[in-house]
């Protein structure tokens, strides 16, 4: 035994040790640092994170999270945490953390410093995912919703200076296809005139006339004539295919496939349309009108939540793919024996959360089973976090993110209910521009996707409200009849409801109050609405003029030329047929003639009777 | 370079009578498991600690080492196959299991195929190559012992300006 190793040994482990105790911290530090700020796409920074080897605990004094939209605060910050990991699975590379404790969980916090994180290009790179998609189109229906307001309606439009911005397409297109159709017409005259079928007929007719049927008077000469003419039944055959196929292509060329009267109604009608949308007139129905009021608001919350779903699935479907096994030629191959070290490469079994919002509800809640393949722990990520304060204000969020079948699906509940309505707008449309003196409000979303199908509602209560009118009735029209139509009811309840279950995004939003402000304006807006669409459309129609009876008028007119031009020529193909079939009759009458005569003949000479 | 050296100049002295062909060959053994195995295995580090524990030839582990780690990486297809052979026995399924189900064991990566393959041929392949060492080493020692010292490379070796050194660090040392 050598002495000196033995010593030595001890010394490397010791030191061993100690080097990987004082310089493990900041280099994983700074590693979860630097994935979570690409995942979250601004700055998420950790302080005083601690890695205890012998007790196998980790623990840090702060996370923030810096919110991407605005880098100068917090999504959500914690103050101390610790969590306790497994021994064994570090020795595959795996992390298991059965246990994380949160305190002080906060949300929406102001900064100290900018959070912002430059984000790798090929992180920019990557394609938008379908959540991410989503969100967009989501936000250009809020963008959709808010140009459109009722007060813009117009009792007096200058229909002059609409006309002049809106450039008609209609009477352009119209031209246009008249001046195609003259081509074509011009055309099919040349065609009809220059055909070598009228020739044809003129050759057949003179090779006809030629055959003098009283001047056979051999048998033999008589069937030599009827194959002469059974060839000229042929070449008229061919003659009468010829003109068939012309009419076909005729019919073809002007037929209602290429030429619809619809057509010119559907560009009438764009023109038309164009014209009113460029007016800004609304369609009064009880959707719009919830739409106009809050569908902003109730769409700009649905697209914040719907950002976390995104996040949750890109970062959810790319941990899958990379727990693939790899087998290098020569490294050799694993036998598993048992699954009992097939985890992930990480799974966070539990996470218990307290805290607080920024409207000082006290959170408290659990995430469980965080993991990067969940096909490994045979478990989907869930979360349910709640709380109350002492106003009773309530706040929920459950949900479930599920990625062990073959689609992914997210599941998210939230409710926040309670909160105080007092001085506040309940919409950001001038439509409703009076604060509330009392009310509470609720606030419940749910979202499910699997997949690319998604199906949510998010519901909004104003309950117990009085709104603040002032003194003085107002002086807008339109206004002054919501007002009336509102200052009845104490509860307002709108749902707006996100699918794409049929296919395009469908958002329906509405509320109970759609009924009061369908009838407080269709008693009056309506007509005015009415009139300034009538006068538009009987503008759009002066402007087109009679352009398009003028083209059917003309089309008419050179179908029918064309049509005669045709009829003609069939019926000397027709006729002409016709000649030569009784031709023919007579030529063979002519040689039956001429057989029995030779037949008697022989039958005098030598008493044979031949018939 | 001035370790490999300075261990090479060992292993010459030690060949030459310094140290007991037991310990020599116990070296080689070691380092013969060290280079057949892939080298960043749990059992590696246990022999690495015997080798620095035990009064080994050093010099003799680093030799059969090199050696060995040429020869099993041309090896490394057949160990392969033999791993494939061991760990699909079938009587011994169930020991498998219940190794491969307890960490310790786990931790030893057995259950790959070129880990088990090389190990229980490097372990069944000690067992002629210790004594053979040791009759190689006594012959060495009485035969080509004296031939090497005169080899060019000896020669060199020993006019080294690291070989001065490394002498002087010992005439030092004591």
């Amino acid at each position: 035994m050598r002495i000196k190793g033995i010593i030595f040994l001890t010394v490397i482990t010791i030191l061993g040790f100690l080097i990987s105790w004082i310089s493990i911290d900041p280099i994983i530090e700074s590693e979860i640092e630097y994935q979570a700020s690409v995942a979250n796409g601004a700055l998420v920074e950790i302080e005083g994170l601690d890695i205890d080897l012998i007790d196998l605990k980790i623990r840090w004094d702060k996370l923030q999270v810096a919110n991407p939209e605005n880098t100068m605060t917090n999504t959500f910050e914690t103050g101390e945490m610790e969590l306790d990991f497994l021994f064994w699975p570090t020795w595959w590379e795996r992390v298991i953390i059965e246990d994380i404790i949160f305190k002080e969980f906060k949300m929406d916090t102001q900064r100290e410093t900018d959070g912002y994180f430059e984000i790798p290009e090929e992180e920019k790179n990557a394609e938008p995912s379908f959540v991410a998609q989503l969100v967009g189109d989501v936000t250009s229906e809020i963008s959709r919703n808010a140009s459109m307001e009722f007060t813009n309606i117009k009792t007096n439009i200058n229909v002059d200076s609409l006309m002049a911005k809106l450039d008609l397409q209609a009477p352009e297109k119209i031209d246009s296809l008249r001046n195609g159709l003259r081509q074509n017409y011009q055309k099919w005259d040349s065609t009809l005139s220059n055909t070598d079928i009228n020739k044809e007929i003129a050759k057949v007719e003179s090779t006809i006339k030629a055959i003098d049927i009283k001047n056979i008077k051999d048998p033999k000469k008589a069937i030599e004539a009827i194959k002469n003419v059974q060839r000229l039944a042929k070449q008229v055959d061919s003659l009468k295919t010829k003109a068939t196929n012309l009419k076909k292509d005729f019919q073809d060329d002007f037929g209602d496939s290429k030429f619809s009267v619809g057509r010119i109604d559907n560009w009438i009608k764009g023109d038309f349309q164009r014209a009113m949308s460029m007016a800004k007139l609304p369609t009064i129905d009880p959707g719009n009108i919830a739409q106009s009021l809050f569908g902003e608001n109730l769409l700009a919350d649905y697209s914040g939540y719907l950002e976390y779903v995104a996040i949750a699935r890109k970062y959810g479907s790319r941990l899958v793919g990379d727990d693939k096994e790899k087998i290098e030629r020569y490294e050799g191959k694993d036998y598993n024996f048992t699954d009992k070290y097939d985890w992930p490469k990480l799974w966070i079994q539990n996470i218990d959360l307290s805290g607080e919002t920024k409207t000082a509800i006290q959170l408290a809640g659990q995430v469980t089973n965080i993991s990067s393949n969940q096909k490994k722990t045979k478990e989907p990520i869930k979360f349910n976090i709640g709380g109350k304060d002492n106003a009773n204000r309530s706040m929920t969020l459950t949900g479930e993110f599920n990625y062990l079948g073959e689609e992914p699906k997210e599941n998210v509940n939230f409710t926040y209910d309670g909160f105080g309505l007092k001085g506040s707008k309940i919409s950001p449309s001038s439509l409703l521009p009076y604060p509330l003196k009392t009310g509470t409000g609720e606030v419940s979303a749910s979202v499910s996707i699997v997949d690319k199908r998604f199906d949510s509602e998010i519901g909004y209560k104003a309950k117990g409200i009085a709104f603040d009118f002032g003194e003085n009735p107002s002086k807008d029209r339109i206004q002054q009849l919501i007002r009336d139509a509102v200052s009845s009811t104490d509860q307002i309840n709108v749902t707006a409801l996100v699918d794409n279950l049929d296919g395009p995004l469908k958002v329906k939003v509405r509320s109970n109050i759609d009924d009061l402000f369908v009838n407080a304006l269709k008693s009056t807006v309506s007509k005015e609405v009415d009139r300034a669409r009538q006068k538009i459309e009987s503008r759009v129609r002066n402007e087109i003029g009679d352009r398009k009876e003028q083209l059917l008028a003309f089309k008419q007119e050179k179908e029918a030329e064309i049509r005669k031009e045709y009829e003609k020529l069939e019926s000397r193909v027709n006729e002409e047929i016709k000649k030569v079939e009784e031709k023919k009759k007579e030529l063979e009458k002519k040689k039956k003639e001429l057989e029995d005569s030779l037949k008697d003949k022989i039958k005098d000479r030598i008493g044979i009777d031949w018939k | 370079m001035f370790i490999i050296l300075k261990y090479i100049a060992k292993l010459l002295k030690a060949l030459s009578s310094e140290a007991s062909p037991n310990q020599l060959a116990g070296g080689f053994i070691l380092g013969m498991i060290i280079g057949m195995t892939p080298v960043a295995s749990i059992h590696n580090l246990i022999i690495l600690m015997l080798v620095i524990i035990l009064k080994v030839n050093i010099g003799m582990v680093i030799l059969a080492f090199l050696v060995f780690s040429g020869i099993a990486y041309l090896a490394d297809p057949l160990f392969h196959s033999f791993g494939i052979w061991i760990l699909e026995l079938e009587r011994m399924q169930s020991t498998w299991t219940s190794m491969y189900d307890n960490e310790l064991w786990a931790i030893t990566k057995f259950y790959n195929t070129v880990v088990i393959g090389s190990f229980v041929s490097a372990v069944l392949l000690c067992i002629p190559m210790f004594p053979l060492t040791k009759i190689g080493v006594i012959q060495y020692r009485k035969n080509i012992h004296e031939k090497v010292m005169k080899t060019k490379f000896a020669k060199a070796l020993k006019g080294t300006k690291l070989y001065s050194v490394y002498q002087t660090v010992v005439r030092v040392r004591g």
